[in-house]
């Protein structure tokens, strides 16, 4: 009996091709709005997430508005890296300067750190050095460049040994850093020139004390601990919790998560909006299809069909053209991810993202069509299954 | 076999009463092939609906094979339909998109015949009404006189109490019109309970007995 309604529906479906696909089209454009956006922002969370804990999320940042006249020194930071919930800590001061090399200039952002700073931030060196505790010591000018600077400055040469000046004081680079294209390169920006904090303040004008620092927690379980002594040595300092500002790399990642949510929700709604208006389509075909077959309903009463027998007819009809909508719009987004991935490995901003179809949302997919095959399909079954077969065999 | 006792039927088209069947009574014994006739309008339409359980008469009672039809639900009367009666239309009433065969199998998938069951009785059907080497046409591509064979083979697949024809000559021609005629004739010998619908005198001539009806009211002849 099921196969027998299988086989009278697909062959409904079948004997009116176009229509079937017209009908289907809107579950085929819901569906594969749903899977790939979704796929999508699953995607791009998992990437960033990665990229997030590769900066490493227990690094926290510090940020004091106004010193009060009591400036964090070398010595205050010191004392912090004493506590045991701290790993490393190093002080950060940023100015934007022009660095020239003969007749080449780049506009450049300076930071004034030390040594920890490399490991804090996870920068590698690609080659030369960084900075070492006697560059510090010794006020000396020498500088680690970014990719991008060596590459502007010094094109095709190696920038290791060369002179640089910035703001017209002569710095001789140690040391270049790998091209970093991940998050905490976006962060830090392009065109960096990393140079002792001691030196730099004594070079440039207005970088004055230390205002911004980093610092690691001594492990990944001692982040919020490390926080709390942050904030309670800065709040002893400076009597209020106003002046300063912590930045916890965690709440980024808790951050970056509800927004990614977000997203999935609102792509998801709007998808399911669409797979909704598919289905309108679908009971609107399917009335007029119970319509036009009535007499054919008709005969199918005479005969000795029973309601149960109409209604899982016209039943599998309606859930058929879901279903195969739903499959066709799974083997699209398939196809869709296939080719963004192709795409994305030959492109540079998008190298280190792949996305995959995210089996949750296959499965919503398939779930949310059965579910629409059979709400929309209900009323016309049910109305076919209804008619009173002398009206049914009476009907031109 | 058939007993109607007083059935009443009336509609309302539109402001009107129409009393399609007035106290009507009629008798049908097994193996009988009865004739109905009477003009248009006079009540055929309706009363070959109660016999075929497609309608329900507003009162009086109707016995079908000895069981009383009025209080059964619209699933059992659709068993009943697919069991005992046997249907044929003037106007064929095949469906369009399957085979000839397909069309006799169908009532057989609704009784819950298995396929290898099935497929023994289509053929025997087919071959009843001597359609064999058609089984795999569309109804489109047979011939009116065809397509009632089909119609026949479809009635008498599941092996029914009663057939029931509604003017099942109407749309043909005399010549195919005599070969369905003779069909039945040969289907009433084999023992087959045959009523047969028409306007047409002269078919009615050709059947055992002929009912007269008339305004809603029947007289039975002898």
């Amino acid at each position: 009996m099921f196969g027998q309604s299988m086989k009278m529906a697909f062959g409904a479906i079948l004997s009116n091709k176009m229509r079937s696909f017209l009908t289907m089209l809107g579950i085929i454009i819901g569906v594969f709005s749903l899977v790939v956006l979704v796929s999508l922002v699953t995607s791009a969370t998992g990437s960033v997430q990665a990229q997030i804990s590769e900066i490493g999320s227990d690094m926290l940042s510090v940020n004091i508005f106004t010193d009060q006249g009591k400036p964090i020194k070398a010595a205050d930071l010191a004392e912090i890296s004493e506590n045991e919930h701290i790993g490393k800590v190093a002080p950060a001061g940023t100015v934007y300067v022009t660095a020239k090399f003969e007749r080449d200039s780049a506009d450049v952002t300076v930071y004034g750190t030390t040594a920890s700073y490399f490991e804090i931030q996870n920068l590698k060196i690609a080659e030369g050095r960084t900075l070492r505790g006697f560059d510090l010591e010794n006020h000396t000018y020498v500088a680690v460049v970014d990719a991008n600077v060596a590459e502007t400055l010094f094109p095709g040469k190696s920038a290791v040994g060369k002179g640089l000046s910035l703001n017209g004081t002569r710095f001789e680079i140690v040391g270049v850093l790998e091209s970093n294209d991940s998050f905490s390169g976006m962060m830090m920006g392009w065109n960096t020139v990393v140079v002792p904090f001691t030196t730099a303040q004594r070079t440039f004008s207005g970088f004055g004390s230390i205002r911004s620092f980093y610092a690691t927690a001594a492990s990944s379980e001692d982040v919020d601990a490390a926080e709390a002594y942050l904030r309670e040595y800065l709040t002893a300092r400076y009597g209020t919790e106003d002046t300063f500002n912590i930045f916890n790399m965690n709440i980024l990642a808790a951050t970056m998560d509800q927004v990614m949510a977000v997203f999935s929700l609102l792509f998801g709604g709007i998808a399911a909006i669409s797979l909704l208006v598919g289905g309108i389509g679908i009971m609107n075909i399917m009335l007029v299809s119970v319509t036009e077959r009535t007499r054919e309903i008709g005969i199918r009463k005479a005969i000795g069909a029973r309601r149960s027998s109409i209604m899982s007819q016209f039943l599998i009809e309606a859930l058929a053209l879901s279903l195969v909508g739903c499959a066709i719009g799974i083997a699209l987004s398939g196809l869709t991810v296939l080719i963004f991935n192709i795409a994305a490995r030959s492109s540079e901003m998008l190298s280190q993202v792949s996305v995959g179809l995210s089996p949750t949302v296959v499965i919503v997919a398939v779930c949310f069509s059965t579910a629409i095959g059979l709400l929309f399909g209900l009323y016309p079954a049910n109305k076919a299954a209804k008619m009173r077969p002398i009206d049914a065999l009476r009907y031109e | 076999m058939i007993r109607i006792n007083d059935v009443c039927k009336t509609y309302i088209m539109g402001e009107e009463i129409v009393r399609a069947l007035d106290h009507a009574s009629l008798h049908i014994a097994e193996g009988e092939f009865v004739g109905v006739v009477g003009p248009s309008g006079s009540g055929k339409s309706t009363l070959m609906n109660i016999i075929g359980c497609l309608d329900m008469a507003d009162s009086g009672e109707y016995l079908l094979d000895g069981q009383r039809i009025e209080h059964y639900s619209e699933n059992e009367l659709a068993q009943i339909r697919n069991k005992k009666i046997g249907f044929i239309f003037q106007n064929f009433n095949l469906l369009a998109k399957m085979t000839a065969a397909e069309n006799i199998e169908l009532p057989l998938v609704y009784q819950r015949v298995g396929q290898k069951d099935r497929r023994e009785r289509v053929a025997q059907a087919l071959e009843r009404v001597g359609l064999t080497d058609r089984k795999t046409h569309k109804p489109t591509e047979l011939s009116g006189g065809q397509q009632q064979r089909v119609a026949v083979a479809r009635a008498i697949a599941t092996n029914p109490s009663l057939l029931l024809a509604d003017e099942p000559t109407g749309n043909l021609d005399s010549r195919t019109g005599e070969e369905i005629m003779r069909l039945f004739e040969d289907l009433n010998r084999e023992g087959n309970t045959v009523v047969l619908i028409t306007h047409d005198e002269k078919v009615a001539a050709r059947t055992g007995r002929t009912v007269r009806i008339f305004d809603g009211r029947i007289e039975e002849g002898v």
